[in-house]
């Protein structure tokens, strides 16, 4: 029986790769005042800035309730003995905790083993689609998950911001704090690094920061996957990904949205970018 | 302002919520602050999550009154507890039902009643109560409310407001009452929340809305200086920490002081509130085992929680490394000008050093400067043609690694220091800052010192000159005459912002002027204003 491979919905896999590869997405919680969301299951992206454009109470998010995971688990057990769970950094949130804390509540027990991605978006994408891949051509867990330990480090991410009030808000800015207070208006650009929020640098305008993000790329001596994802911001998505077309077969470039949960700490401005290769 | 003599079930629910949302706003700060009884860092977020639960069981009641809304959030404080700050938070809303009990409205006096029963519960669930913690915080505040109440005031928002008050100078007190704070240079993280959920609820009675949404609440800062201990702060206590226990034990005829007897020498930080069909108990011990044992014989045990406070506090050390700054290479820079230094300073500059055109440092200035930083590399942006000669001589004067980005203008210091990429190494960084120089167009605005003749230029003294990345190449009558004249010499359609900083002598109504008419020009170009307070240079202005 293939190994099932759950994932959450920080990962950011567009629905359409998810269904095909047959990956489990868990949703983690966005939250306005009482209203409690499934993230990307009970509100879409364009209903949660609308949201967040006309709501009083700002957004918050929160860990799924342990139940989600135990009855995915339950499900998948009935059709697996294996299952393998790639979460988001367990710096940023509890989901990698919740995920483990459900293995002692599933009813009918199977081998379940989790991953902490120490990344997240498609940086953290990349390396569930390809676990999803190796499971589907009969990989075992063993070997799914050498290779995810080995994928796990070839994956970055630059992401730019209009303002860091929204990760500083929600207590994930890490050291992008030094960003932080700049009396020009600047775009901050940060990355992840061992799971946490680290600051990359600073733009002066967005096409700036689409200059580093090119050159970012282009840094890269063997790029396997390139992703360009945005919060609110089509335009600028596009942009990048035909610039990045120069260096990548633009076919091949995933574009994705940021989902609320994302949302809820970057605000509407983010664009990022992610690469799985070696530099 | 409006007169509030009583709250009602609905108010109580209201208040709360906000003060919920308000508290959640900084959590994670006040979980910085924990130190005491655990340095685990989650007294913000144990709370928040506490207040939560107390919250939604709040809103599940159809009834409005006092006592029902009251009961429901002593109820969802129980079963949602978190930590040690949610357990005595349990108890707070726990005495304040037990006070208000049959009540459909409380008064000002019921109000001060129930935070004075809140109080004494709160004492009551610990064993071992200490003071400069949330106990003390939560004791002051009564006590404020009831003197309060005895000198006649009847409104209720102005008796709340002397007790946020006495809250808020019980938290700045904390440290003189409890040594770890003092150590740490920190308030007690859950005198902190405490204080933060009272204030929330005022502001709410006070109609602030726009403010509960938009501002934050404040940290109180420690009163007393800081002394830190040669030892770091986990070494508080030099006992193990062992487990973090918790639980609820349901049965019927429960006697929560029974079983604070049967478990009191078992462990610290003991915990036990509830009522005879439910109890809550948190206890930090060595063997979790024997709690367990313990409890089956009272009655059955849900939610059961241990935790390893050994690994909670490494992480929660882990956690404050992270929030470290990153000093690999520092920047040291030269300005001259308030705003100006604020702005290398905003941008991550480690030192300004005081210095322009007519008032150059000396060796010594930027000596002292490069070794003040904490970074063994440092990069020098003298922001001068004649400042760069000073600088190179600091290299063989200092055992650190210096290097000069030969910045000629302040333009190009922000732009080399904007560029600066904080995950490149040293020499790909000084590459990126020397390619960011070039990339900027630098426009001086001053005045001429006396009559002549220069580069074809007639130029009579006083008038307004312009110079281009250091070249005097426009005149004019007026200061924005050359403005104008130097930006039609650029490409502008290729530029896409314009930074101007003016000096100490022009008026701001003057700089906003030439802004405007930049934007009037030039549309689609970013134009920002910025009071550089130079006192060479009436205008710098930046072209990228």
């Amino acid at each position: 029986m293939p190994v099932k491979i759950i994932t959450d919905s920080v990962s950011d896999i567009p629905p359409a790769i998810a269904d095909e590869l047959g990956i489990a997405i868990v949703p983690l919680l966005v939250r306005f005042g009482e209203e409690t969301y499934l993230d990307g299951v009970d509100i879409t992206t364009d209903e949660f800035y609308e949201k967040l454009r006309k709501s009083s109470t700002l957004p918050s998010t929160s860990v799924p309730p342990l139940e989600i995971f135990v009855r995915t688990y339950n499900r998948l057990a009935q059709e697996t003995d294996e299952i393998l769970v790639i979460t988001l950094s367990s710096k940023l949130s509890g989901l990698y905790n919740a995920a483990i804390q459900s293995i002692a509540l599933m009813e009918r027990k199977c081998r379940i083993e989790v991953i902490d991605s120490r990344c997240a978006v498609m940086a953290q994408g990349f390396v569930v689609i390809k676990a999803a891949r190796a499971a589907r051509d009969g990989a075992s867990l063993e070997e799914i998950r050498e290779m995810v330990f080995k994928d796990l480090p070839r994956v970055e991410i630059r992401a730019a911001f209009d303002t860091l009030e929204y990760l500083r808000r929600g207590g994930r800015i890490g050291r992008a704090q030094a960003l932080l207070g700049s009396m020009l208006k600047v775009n901050p650009i940060v990355t992840l690094k061992d799971g946490i929020v680290e600051p990359a640098g600073r733009a002066r305008s967005r096409s700036k920061a689409i200059d580093q993000f090119y050159n970012f790329v282009a840094g890269y001596t063997n790029i396997e996957e390139v992703a360009v994802e945005g919060a609110a911001c089509p335009n600028d998505v596009d942009l990048l990904v035909r610039r990045l077309g120069a260096i990548f077969p633009e076919e091949r470039i995933y574009r994705s949205r940021t989902t609320p949960v994302i949302g809820t700490h970057t605000g509407p401005g983010l664009i990022l970018v992610a690469v799985l290769g070696d530099k | 302002m409006v007169q509030m003599n009583t709250i009602s079930g609905q108010d109580l629910r209201n208040m709360f919520s906000a003060a919920t949302s308000w508290l959640e706003k900084c959590s994670s700060e006040i979980d910085a602050l924990n130190v005491f009884p655990v340095p685990d860092g989650d007294t913000g977020t144990n709370m928040m999550l506490t207040m939560r639960a107390t919250m939604e069981e709040a809103f599940q009641v159809p009834d409005g009154s006092a006592t029902a809304v009251a009961n429901a959030m002593a109820k969802g404080a129980l079963m949602g507890a978190r930590g040690s700050s949610g357990v005595i938070l349990s108890q707070v809303w726990y005495g304040i039902a037990e006070e208000v009990k049959g009540k459909e409205l409380l008064t000002t006096a019921d109000f001060a009643d129930a935070l004075d029963r809140a109080a004494q519960m709160a004492y009551k669930g610990i064993t071992n109560p200490v003071e400069g913690t949330m106990l003390t915080v939560m004791r002051e505040a009564a006590a404020a409310a009831k003197s309060s109440v005895k000198r006649g005031v009847k409104d209720i928002i102005s008796v709340l407001s002397t007790t946020v008050e006495a809250a808020k100078n019980a938290v700045a007190n904390t440290p003189r009452l409890l040594k770890v704070l003092r150590e740490a240079g920190v308030v007690d993280a859950g005198g902190q929340g405490t204080y933060t959920i009272l204030e929330g609820a005022l502001r709410y009675l006070r109609g602030e809305m726009e403010l509960l949404r938009l501002r934050k609440p404040q940290i109180i800062i420690s009163e007393l200086p800081f002394t830190p201990q040669t030892s770091p702060i986990a070494t508080v206590d030099e006992v193990p920490y062992g487990y973090c226990t918790g639980f609820i034990l349901k049965g019927e005829n429960l006697d929560p002081e029974v079983i604070k007897k049967r478990l009191k020498h078992k462990g610290k930080s003991l915990i036990v509130v509830g009522d005879e069909s439910a109890v809550r108990i948190h206890i930090h011990t060595l063997d979790p085992g024997i709690i367990l044992h313990e409890a089956t014989k009272f009655g059955t045990m849900h939610q059961v929680n241990i935790r390893n406070i050994d690994e909670q506090r490494r992480d929660f050390l882990e956690l404050q490394k992270e929030k470290a700054p990153v000093t690999d290479a520092a920047i040291v820079a030269v300005a001259l000008g308030d705003g100006l230094r604020e702005v290398f300073t905003s941008l991550g500059a480690a030192v300004v050093i005081n210095g322009d055109q007519t008032m150059n440092p000396s060796t010594k200035d930027i000596l002292q400067a490069v070794e003040s930083t904490p970074a063994e590399k440092v990069i020098i942006l003298p922001n001068n043609k004649n400042i760069t000669l000073t600088a190179e001589q600091v290299k063989s004067l200092t055992q650190k690694q210096v290097k000069i980005v030969p910045s000629k203008t302040i333009p190009q210091g922000i732009a080399a220091l904007l560029s600066f990429d904080y995950e490149a190494d040293f020499e790909t960084n000084i590459q990126i800052m020397e390619n960011a120089i070039v990339a900027v167009r630098t426009i001086e605005i001053t005045r001429a010192i006396r009559s002549t003749s220069f580069n074809g230029l007639k130029i009579k003294r006083k008038q307004p000159v312009g110079l281009l990345d250091g070249d005097l190449v426009a005149v004019d009558d007026t200061e924005a005459g050359v403005i104008d004249k130097l930006l039609t010499r650029l490409d502008m359609l290729k530029t896409e912002v314009v930074t101007i900083y003016y000096g100490e002598v022009v008026e701001q109504a003057a700089a906003e002027q030439i802004r405007d008419s930049i934007i009037t020009k030039y549309p689609n170009v970013q134009v920002e204003l910025v009071q550089g307070g130079q006192p060479h240079y009436s205008y710098i202005i930046s072209v990228e």
